[in-house]
């Protein structure tokens, strides 16, 4: 007799039952709160920066006048000017959260897999990733402009190594920028991943070494693939934000060629008062990272994320 | 295509699998010992099992085997080749884990084709979908390990590792989650399979019946050290130690002295509370001194009133019936008789039940020719199964 059909098939499809009628106004009373807010703090503003960036300024006005208008030109314009900035942001954007993922997995992989089992010392160290947090970002990145600085310890010790020709400098260039990216944005790399890597089942590593794999194999062929979705998870976290990011360029770059789109957002919104061309850039920003993640996501196969 | 990994692997199967040989292995953790100046071996071709309780180190024995554990002392090899010190990935062995550790983010398929891919064996599909065939599985190799049943889990986890051919394949309480009629079930295929591709497998179990039903050859193990080992029934017959008489199926063992040697007849004869029992010189494990007399509880039965013993019959008695349990083909009988202690006693139900009622009156029979002898030293109770210890 066949064992196959002594077991019989446990994983058939069995289709739920028709959700009833309360169960719905149920579902509806516990979404009411959070749709509500979302009307009010995202639809709502969505769709005036969307507005927004189609006006144009009030003939004869003052500056910072505008008036509706479907003045798509604005959008041409606005990428006209500044794609430098955009592929700057983006490109930054990307090395920061290379950055990140290279510092941030062997880090998640010793507080996951190393110290499994010491909870203190786990705890400890996953305190010590979070703990720049509990400082104020912006002044975190003021600190890096000290230690980056012309005249401070780093700089003067890689120009007495020659690592550093005499002539340049750290602060005000793009490594500058990216290394604070990265820095600010580690931890929401480092995490996810970590999660990701504490629910690794050792017992698979002993299995894949049990199948004739190396350690290199196995952890190219068990461990990276399970530990996917914290690496998908963590490059998101750090590459959105960072896209966007204007207070690492401000405060450690030098507004030529390290200008990021965020920044250059934030002045013409504040300082120029050109509000249709920040809305529009806004709306390329939020567009362009929506379609590159729709288009990572999609390759790393785990759609199920979104 | 033929890589020196699959040609070496391929010398050490050869057809029958490989021959297994343990030399005074010693594993200790820290100060605890596990595995204890184990020497074991297991012949090509052959279904061998490891049995005993928790904690007795029949699994780190099989890790070490493995290669997932490095012993303090001793050697392994494997097919003649020593292989001590080498790695997991670099010996010709391969496991199925007590817990399946599938890969939950490949398929059936690609779990099975794992160890040929690192292998690079040649024609892996055809392998993998005769893999699945074995197991019946090969509707389901699409699948996650996610979606299939326990069992179904159990014999991917079998397949991916029959696949590869090892030398030997190592069961580790392989069968331990299935409920008890797939268990059966399984067991009886796990010997079909063996004998089918004649692979030499070493399975560690604590479920007596499970190594008795399927094993050629078991060992019995405790406290890190083998007690007994032999073919099923040599061990049941003939257990060497109370451990093995507890733990494998149950004994009624009694302490005595050796009082008398009946040279010619090869008998001894020993004295338990002044009734002179008689155990076959052969079957003692000491002829002189403190003593263990011991029979299996089938081989014994009731003599009511003044019924007579038979020829060649050790008697003892009388006792008190103190639980009589109908059990289907067979009713149980507690005994108390003072001084003595509890006797099991099973008999058949030729009669259709129960012929004796609690509170009679009884003395117990049994052949000379069954009863064995054991060290006197030995606890009377040792390896008796205590249920809360499994798990």
């Amino acid at each position: 007799m066949s064992i196959a059909a002594a077991l019989g098939e446990s994983v058939s499809g069995d289709s739920a039952p028709p959700p009833r009628r309360t169960a719905q106004r149920a579902h509806l009373v516990l979404l009411g709160p959070g749709l509500i807010y979302l009307v009010l703090f995202f639809v709502v503003p969505v769709g005036a920066l969307l507005a927004t960036s189609l006006y144009v300024p009030v003939p004869g006005g003052d500056v910072g006048e505008y008036q509706p208008a479907l003045h798509w030109q604005n959008y041409t314009d606005a990428i006209a000017q500044f794609w430098p900035a955009i592929l700057r942001s983006f490109w930054f954007a990307f090395l920061a959260t290379v950055a990140s993922l290279v510092i941030g997995y062997p880090l998640a992989y010793a507080i996951a897999v190393r110290a499994r089992g010491r909870k203190l010392l786990q705890g400890l160290l996953l305190v010590l990733v979070v703990a720049p947090f509990f400082t104020s970002f912006i002044l975190r990145t003021i600190a890096w402009k000290q230690i980056l600085a012309d005249d401070a310890l780093v700089v003067t010790l890689l120009h007495w190594l020659h690592l550093l020709p005499a002539d340049e400098r750290l602060t005000a260039t793009p490594f500058a920028v990216v290394s604070g990216l990265t820095y600010n944005f580690l931890p929401f790399m480092v995490l996810p991943i970590f999660a990701a890597l504490e629910r690794l089942d050792s017992r698979l590593l002993e299995a894949g070494a049990d199948l004739y794999a190396s350690p290199t194999t196995t952890f190219r062929t068990v461990t990276w693939p399970l530990s996917m979705p914290g690496v998908v998870a963590g490059t998101l976290l750090v590459f959105i934000p960072a896209a966007g990011d204007y207070v690492n360029a401000s405060l450690l770059g030098n507004n030529t060629n390290t200008a990021m789109v965020g920044q250059v957002i934030d002045a013409r919104f504040f300082k120029v008062l050109d509000y249709p061309t920040a809305a529009s850039l806004s709306v390329v920003l939020m567009v362009a990272i929506l379609l590159l993640v729709g288009a990572y996501i999609r390759r790393s196969g785990t759609e199920d994320l979104l | 295509m033929t890589t020196t990994a699959s040609a070496s692997r391929a010398d050490a199967t050869g057809s029958g699998g490989a021959a297994l040989e343990i030399e005074r292995v010693t594993k200790a953790f820290g100060a605890f010992v596990a595995v204890d100046d184990l020497t074991l071996t297991v012949p090509s071709g052959s279904f061998f099992a490891l049995l005993g309780p928790s904690g007795c180190g029949k699994t780190t024995t099989l890790r070490m085997v493995a290669g997932l554990e490095q012993p303090s002392a001793g050697t392994i090899s494997i097919g003649g080749r020593d292989v001590t010190g080498t790695r997991a990935h670099q010996r010709p062995v391969n496991t199925v884990f007590q817990s399946y550790a599938l890969f939950p983010h490949l398929t059936v398929r690609e779990n099975v084709a794992f160890g040929l891919k690192r292998s690079r064996a040649s024609g892996i599909p055809g392998r993998v979908a005769d893999g699945l065939d074995l197991v019946e599985l090969g509707h389901l190799a699409d699948r996650k390990p996610g979606q299939l049943s326990g069992g179904q889990q159990q014999r991917v986890a079998l397949a991916r590792a029959l696949v590869n051919r090892p030398a030997l394949l190592l069961l580790d309480e392989p069968l331990g989650a299935l409920d008890l009629k797939l268990r059966r079930q399984m067991q009886l295929e796990l010997k079909r399979i063996q004998t089918e591709v004649g692979l030499t497998f070493v399975h560690v179990t604590h479920d007596q019946e499970e190594a008795m039903t399927m094993a050629d050859t078991v060992a019995v193990m405790n406290r890190g050290r083998i007690e007994q080992m032999g073919s099923p029934a040599e061990l049941y017959e003939l257990p060497r130690t109370s451990f093995v008489a507890n733990f494998l199926g149950q004994s009624n063992l009694v302490a005595g002295t050796v009082t008398e040697r009946l040279t010619k007849r090869g008998l001894l004869g020993v004295d338990v509370r002044g009734t002179r029992v008689l155990v076959p010189q052969a079957r003692a494990v000491r002829t002189e001194g403190a003593v263990l007399v011991g029979a299996r509880p089938e081989k014994m039965r009731l003599l009511v009133g003044d019924q007579a013993p038979g020829r060649g019959e050790n008697v003892l008695g009388p006792g008190v019936v103190t639980d009589v349990s109908f059990m289907g083909v067979s009713t149980q009988y507690q005994v108390e008789v003072a001084g003595l202690g509890t006797f099991g006693v099973f008999a058949q139900n030729l009669l259709g039940g129960a012929t004796v009622a609690v509170g009679s009156t009884v003395r117990l029979a049994w052949a000379v020719d069954f009863t064995f002898g054991l060290d006197g030293a030995q606890a009377r109770d040792e390896g008796t199964v205590d249920l809360d210890d499994e798990p």
